[in-house]
């Protein structure tokens, strides 16, 4: 079914065009349907006075942006020298002379084009054939699993939260969610913060009367069930945190242009944090709506070409904003899965296996891609889909102790031991 | 089921009558749960008629007058329209307006209706049977969706309403099986309604079930005309078993009939029973349902083949309900609603611009209703919602509400009119308000923070005509709301 008003033509004309929301813009919460059940809070003292900075913390960020829905990291990063890839994908391939070279295997989608320089400068890099050690292809088990990082363990808080723990923590700053709601990665004891904006994150009301103001909250909360304290708590910290932050109303830097997106505010708001100086040891948000069952376009045109386009003018202006802070920055893209390699009668691809990671930071090892491997040759797929040669974990827990100065990963990866591939330098 | 002591009967008028009192708990506790949230009208209600009654009224929802809120209805101007007409066109400016009007009616009858346990469960299986709302595909069928599907089918049986959701246009288009054909399987339907529809992934349904699935309901899909149909030409007809579910070789003619008895068989499966029964004890009883209660729900629900109004009985009637009280949170959006109906906050006269306003705020919090943007609908536990930006904009709109400073189209109480009177000190006032706003007397903590604000002590003297009772104490309504009280469910 066609329709007016599709995703390709947001502003409808209806009354409120700039505000819409379509399911296939925002696959991006932290799925914590998939925790039902799971409580995982601790209380901790939360009213501690603490410093402003971890004591340990080394001055670099990890930025993680998901890409919810299941990114086909074959339209991204195209392995157009393998035969099978065109055979695959009769309508919806990208034809090999519309790549950016990589390599003699691999090209960039052409609308990726904004990170080409990145590339070239070595700060932009791809890890691909990257997969879950247990492999499923619901979306909400996958993302579950992604950011609780623990497979087969009992372990139920998020990977996020076990950083900032083993990390130390000095601020609610350490990690910030931008968006609507904590990522699933953020459960478990340490705070975290969340929110969509720095600027205006305090209280309407009260007028110049915060102190009292926040002072009795915090004294309501006193005893409170720790579900409620907790955030309560951590949301009056933070206000009095980023009101010490200079600078946070100031826009871009650098000639940086953001698209005007969900995704380019979110990167804005996460560069803004970052120049300012907070301690903010990782930042998580979500760019979702990868989910192409059905209609994933072509080269030219359509919902991948368009995906792709915005993420990629936002990651450069993000990297191009962030100016010095950038060799201080390691972004890395994670995704629950990748896709079928071959497309459906309705011109998309259903759940697949293994997928590309991307990588943009000062530290990175870019300008190549990483990660072996393994080939579309039928002998070469995991029940119709590309293999997943590298964990997820690895790349990961590579950036956290490369650059972040996380020591063992034991605590992070409960289990898992993982062999370094050389994705980022060492500060 | 426990009942209580009358408190003052039959007060009934436009005003919100002040609670006299502090309610029972048991009674409290029922409303907290199975309405949007406690007003001192539905408290006196419960109060006259007891919690066994209550129910059996709400149970029944037909029976009870909505006519404000069905006039509210009459406002929409797309809502009441089918799929096929809003896709024959004709309504230049409906682009996405019926979808809009869908999530700001059903705000309103959370917020206004009399029908609140049906608001709850309609809630509830929007977010199993879960439809985007607003999202691109299903700009003329998702009102449609809302009436015929989950409405109709709410307090009906779930095999009914799983059928009905299967061969709705929004369904089909939102999950992709109006594009499936026996060539070339769509997974995408026929994976999720085994994973969120019915058994859930825990099930232990395997890759080559899902294909069976996707390749068993080809056929149904979208016609010219904008509604659902089946085209036997583009159904595979190959036997096959899925998850136990045995299908022979059979014509495409007979395709249509197959996957009904596929979607029934689905709908009482114990697996699915135990699953949905969750979701619903989830809803009303608390983040991690006993096992116990699950279980005798899942039996009532495959001895009734489905049918929910036994099952909520079943659910209701357990100790482990009544045992309940004080373990949920309040979403963001129940919050809203909650403090909007607990401050006795009145529709607006004429138009919508009010409960526009209401939806704005309630879709920047991430929860408008129906708008979660995956197909697994919203989660319902503590975890996914208790964070410092939601705390933030639960605040900060308390304040908006309290002071009745937006959206001005509705009509809100003022501060001052909350209590029938003024007590005569700071710590009654206090009191008071704590009663008023969330049922019962605050604890100690909190009435500490309220004074620590005021900057009074307990028996400080306390009048209307207190110059710092006129100027804030819409600012200690405010803190009311933000209480740990007023946040459990």
């Amino acid at each position: 079914m066609s329709t007016a008003g599709t995703r390709n033509d947001p502003h409808c004309g209806c009354e409120e065009g700039s505000r819409l929301l379509s399911r296939r813009s925002v696959l991006r919460t932290a799925l914590a349907a998939a925790a039902a059940g799971v409580t995982t809070y601790a209380v901790g003292d939360v009213s501690t006075q603490v410093s402003f900075a971890a004591p340990g913390w080394n001055g670099e960020t990890l930025v993680v942006l998901s890409l919810h829905g299941g990114f086909d990291g074959l339209s991204a990063v195209v392995p157009g020298g393998d035969g099978a890839y065109y055979a695959a994908r009769p309508t919806i391939a990208v034809p090999r002379s519309t790549l950016l070279g990589l390599d003699q295997m691999f090209g960039l989608h052409p609308a990726m084009a904004p990170l080409v320089p990145f590339w070239k400068s070595g700060t932009f890099g791809v890890v691909h054939a990257v997969g879950q050690s247990d492999p499923t292809r619901s979306h909400f088990a996958a993302m579950e699993q992604m950011e609780t990082a623990a497979p087969g363990s009992s372990v139920r808080t998020g990977w996020i939260d076990r950083t900032i723990g083993s990390l130390g923590t000095g601020s609610v700053l350490n990690a910030v969610g931008i968006s609507n709601q904590p990522p699933r990665s953020f459960a478990g004891p340490a705070q975290e913060t969340t929110t969509t904006s720095l600027e205006g994150f305090s209280l309407i009301g009260p007028g110049d009367d915060r102190p009292t103001w926040h002072a009795a909250l915090r004294r309501m909360h006193t005893g409170a069930r720790p579900e409620v304290a907790a955030p309560a708590n951590t949301l009056l910290r933070a206000m009095e945190d980023v009101a010490k932050l200079p600078g946070t109303g100031a826009g871009p830097a650098n000639g940086a242009a953001y698209p005007g997106s969900d995704l380019g505010r979110a990167l804005a708001q996460a560069a803004l944090l970052k120049k300012s100086g907070a301690p903010v040891q990782v930042i998580a948000l979500d760019y979702g709506d990868w989910d192409m069952h059905a209609g994933l376009g072509r080269v030219d045109g359509g919902w991948m070409r368009d995906k792709l386009t915005e993420l990629s003018s936002a990651l450069a202006a993000f990297a191009t904003d962030l100016g010095p802070a950038f060799g201080s920055t390691t972004l890395v893209t994670l995704s629950e899965f990748g896709r079928r390699v071959e497309e459906n009668a309705s011109g998309g691809l259903d759940h697949g296996h293994g997928n590309a990671v991307l990588l943009l930071g000062g530290g990175v090892v870019g300008g190549r891609v990483h990660g072996a491997w393994p080939g579309l040759g039928a002998d070469r797929l995991v029940d119709g889909d590309l293999a997943g040669t590298t964990d997820y974990r690895a790349v990961i827990g590579e950036v956290l102790q490369k650059r972040c100065g996380a020591g063992s990963l034991q605590t992070i990866f409960p289990g898992f031991g993982g062999s370094q591939l050389g994705v980022v330098r060492a500060r | 089921m426990p009942t209580s002591p009358l408190i003052p009967r039959g007060r009934r008028r436009a005003a919100p009558a002040p609670f006299a009192h502090e309610a029972p708990a048991d009674q409290l506790h029922l409303l907290r749960r199975a309405t949007w949230g406690p007003t001192p009208d539905s408290l006196a209600e419960v109060a006259r008629l007891g919690t066994a009654a209550w129910l059996d009224r709400q149970l029944d929802p037909a029976a009870l007058d909505d006519g404000a809120v069905d006039a509210f209805a009459g406002r929409m101007r797309f809502y009441g329209r089918s799929a096929q007409d809003l896709w024959a066109g004709g309504y230049a400016a409906t682009e996405w307006n019926a979808m809009f009007e869908t999530g700001r009616l059903t705000l309103a009858r959370q917020i206004w209706s009399t029908r609140q346990l049906f608001e709850v469960v309609v809630d509830v299986w929007n977010n199993v049977l879960h439809v985007t709302n607003p999202s691109s595909e299903v700009w003329a069928s998702r009102q449609d969706y809302d009436r015929n599907v989950v409405r109709r089918h709410a307090l009906g049986t779930f095999g009914d309403m799983l059928v009905a959701s299967a061969r709705h246009p929004a369904m089909l288009t939102y999950l992709d099986n109006a594009s499936s054909t026996a060539a070339r399987p769509n997974e995408n339907y026929g994976r999720e309604l085994l994973e969120l529809h019915t058994l859930g992934v825990e099930s232990g349904y395997s890759e080559a079930d899902v294909k069976g699935s996707a390749r068993l309901l080809t056929g149904l899909t979208v016609g010219r005309d904008g509604g659902g149909v089946y085209e036997a030409g583009r159904h595979d007809g190959g036997g096959r078993t899925v998850y136990g579910f045995t299908v022979p070789p059979h014509s495409a003619a007979d395709g249509d009939g197959w996957i009904d008895a596929y979607l029934r068989w689905l709908a009482v499966h114990p697996v699915t029973a135990r699953r949905l029964c969750g979701k619903l004890a989830t809803r009303f009883v608390s983040d991690t349902p006993p096992a116990a209660l699950l279980d005798a729900m899942a039996r009532t629900w495959v001895q009734t083949g489905g049918q929910v109004v036994p099952v909520l009985r079943t659910m209701f009637d357990s100790p482990h309900f009544w045992a309940s009280a004080g373990q949920k949170v309040r979403t963001p959006q129940e919050d809203y609603v909650a403090t909007l109906r607990t401050l006795g906050t009145g529709m607006e006269t004429g138009g919508v611009g009010g409960i526009t306003k209401i939806y704005w705020h309630v879709l920047d919090q991430g929860h408008a209703p129906m708008a979660w943007p995956a197909p697994n609908g919203y989660p319902d536990v503590a975890a996914a919602w208790t964070s410092p930006s939601g705390t933030l904009a639960r605040w900060n709109r308390h304040m908006d509400f309290a002071a009745g400073w937006y959206p001005p189209e509705l009509r809100f109480t003022p501060a001052l009119q909350l209590l029938a009177s003024i007590p005569p000190t700071f710590g009654g006032l206090v009191d008071a308000l704590g009663v008023r706003i969330t049922g019962s007397r605050l604890t100690a903590d909190e009435k500490a923070g309220l004074l620590l604000y005021a900057g009074r002590s307990e028996g400080s003297p306390c009048s209307a005509g207190d110059r710092w009772v006129r100027d804030n104490l819409r600012y200690l309504v405010a803190l009311t709301l933000d209480t740990p009280s007023f946040t459990i469910r």
